[in-house]
């Protein structure tokens, strides 16, 4: 794990951790941002929705990542712009690229992030080895706006809540 | 490390008469995801096998549930939704109003069965 925490009251917070992914680090990890979460920002409903979104992330790097490969997950609060961004980056090999970026451009399509996750709900029930609703979780139950790039073999993905005023004084 | 100590999750299943109470405890996450699935089919299996009016899930104690855990509770309701209607049998989820995700979650869960789900706080 690299780089350290500033003040709470900084106008800008960033921090990037660098791990080979594990099911056991993701609850670590998931602990660990919640409790810095919850020293910066104001809203216990806030805080749950970023941990959310974090642990989702950090899970999909785990099931889809590259074995070995490390994953970036970085965290960065902008009091100024009133956001939070949680961003992963990770490689991945080619069918999981592929499903990503059709998942992507399924939520893209549809503006209604709630709608489109009960159909997505709909559309899996009786799916029974695969989930499929992380991201589209994120975006609803996060209340998130979620962005994808992909470079080669690398997978970027971003999270961003729009927090408001929630920041801790 | 120990796994088990970082994300326990555990359940355990009583029934009382026509009802069955699921209780569900700890860190749902990747690890509990075959646990959840399984004890889900158990509670189904039972539902169907005797008779059943109410199944009782409490998640005062669930820390977190990823959305592979999630999606579990989906399939089951699923399965209920697809019984004959004198079969079905109604689902409520006791829940700590403190533990945000599951506001969320719940709620969601009843937007998508809103003819079997209750929520109490």
């Amino acid at each position: 794990m690299t780089q350290a925490t500033t003040p709470a009251k900084e106008p800008r917070v960033y921090f990037e951790i660098i791990f080979r992914p594990s099911v056991i680090l993701t609850t670590v990890v998931r602990r660990f941002i919640t409790d810095f979460y919850e020293n910066v920002i104001d809203s216990e409903d806030s805080v749950s929705r970023l941990a959310l979104a974090t642990h989702e992330l950090l899970e999909n790097s785990v099931k889809y990542g590259m074995p070995d490969e490390t994953t970036t997950l970085s965290v960065d609060l902008d009091q100024r712009e009133g956001t939070v961004t949680i961003r992963t980056s990770n490689r991945s090999v080619s069918p999981h690229l592929e499903a990503l970026q059709r998942r992507f451009a399924e939520m893209h399509a549809a503006p209604n992030a709630f709608r489109h996750y009960q159909q997505l709900l709909r559309e899996t029930a009786r799916e029974t080895n695969v989930s499929g609703l992380g991201l589209a979780r994120i975006r609803c139950e996060g209340e998130m706006e979620m962005d994808l790039k992909v470079e080669g073999d690398l997978v970027r993905i971003s999270a961003v809540s729009r927090t408001g005023s929630e920041f801790a004084p | 490390m120990n796994d088990r100590a970082i994300s326990s999750f555990s359940s355990r299943a009583a029934r009382h008469g026509d009802t069955l109470e699921l209780l569900l405890e700890g860190d749902a996450n990747m690890n509990a995801v075959d646990e959840m699935g399984r004890i889900l089919d158990e509670v189904h299996s039972s539902a169907i096998r005797e008779p059943t009016a109410l199944v009782v899930i409490d998640v005062r104690n669930l820390e977190f549930m990823n959305s592979s855990c999630f999606k579990k509770f989906v399939t089951w309701l699923g399965r209920v939704q697809e019984l004959p209607a004198e079969s079905q049998y109604k689902i409520r989820f006791l829940s700590d109003p403190k533990m945000h995700w599951q506001r969320r979650s719940l709620h969601v869960l009843q937007c998508f069965a809103a003819e079997l789900v209750t929520i109490e706080t």
